[in-house]
């Protein structure tokens, strides 16, 4: 393999890793956010004011 | 039956992300010219057509929020509700592709950037959806979401000048593969893993969608449950 070939390689990996990095990252932003509502929700049917 | 459903369409996504990803890298050959980093483009062009799907059903949802406002204000929260997602999960996948095609972008041309139609075009485009989350974040007040569906529907009008920047000005960015001259297309043995990988990341993007739909329809209930508690306490005071 030469330099270019090896750079072409490494340059592919990084940006597929990336991009479930990416993915993957604002799905579990969107698991937290939705167990934050949860919780709000919850808190508020047992304790209404 | 909802959450069995939901279950079944995540493992069929994931499924296919994987035969995607196995496409993409075990089945499809290494293009002549570009070697391995051609490979970018199994997830790139994908990508992009998820983002235009996005901004589609934000604009959709804009326009039904502005057209049931005041007759119809249940169907208007939805609608707004699919707004939103459309345009959040939109802004996610297409920075993704834009950081992708910068990537390919360093090893054909050398450079991480340059200002050429298509891509300028698009991160416009990228701008005018991270202006309108930015709005819906920080500002507050009833007009907000007609101000965001007015900011959603002027937004993507930038869509189809996307798309058509490589045909009406001459780009540094490759012509169009599909639906460009005659001579353009793609091999064979190309077009499968490629048709895969669409597939795969149409079925994540709706998966996505889907999740952040239903976050912002629960934030809206909590949003309604905190407006009708103040209205009560109001009223006692």
């Amino acid at each position: 393999m030469d330099q270019a070939a090896i750079l072409d390689h490494q340059f592919r990996v990084a940006a597929y890793i990336l991009t479930w990095c990416i993915q993957l990252g604002y799905l579990g932003y969107l698991a937290v956010r939705w167990r934050a509502l949860k919780r709000q929700a919850d808190r508020r049917e047992r304790n209404p004011r | 039956m909802k959450k069995a459903g939901f279950g079944f369409y995540a493992v069929l996504t994931l499924s296919l992300m994987v035969w995607g990803y196995y496409q993409a890298i075990y089945v499809a050959p290494n293009d002549a010219m570009q070697g391995d980093i051609f490979r970018i483009i199994y997830y790139h062009v994908p990508l992009f057509i998820c983002t235009f799907l996005l901004f589609g059903i934000s604009f959709a949802g804009s326009i039904g929020f502005l057209s049931f406002r005041h007759s119809r204000p249940a169907w208007a929260q939805i609608a707004d509700a699919w707004a939103l997602s459309g345009a959040e999960v939109g802004v996610v996948c297409c920075g993704n592709a834009l950081m992708l095609g910068s990537m390919w972008g360093r090893r054909a041309w050398g450079i991480w950037w340059t200002w050429d139609a298509r891509l300028t075009t698009t991160l416009i485009l990228w701008l005018i959806y991270v202006s309108y989350l930015l709005m819906r974040r920080f500002s507050s007040g009833t007009q907000v979401q007609t101000l965001a569906a007015v900011l959603g529907i002027f937004g993507a009008l930038d869509i189809p000048i996307v798309y058509m920047s490589n045909r009406w000005w001459r780009t540094q960015h490759p012509a169009p593969v599909f639906g460009g001259s005659s001579d353009a297309g793609m091999a064979k043995s190309m077009l499968i893993p490629f048709g895969w990988n669409v597939l795969a990341w149409m079925a994540w993007a709706i998966l996505i969608l889907a999740i952040r739909f239903h976050v912002e329809r629960q934030q809206q209930r909590v949003a309604a449950a905190e407006a009708q508690e103040a209205l009560a306490g109001h009223s006692i005071l």
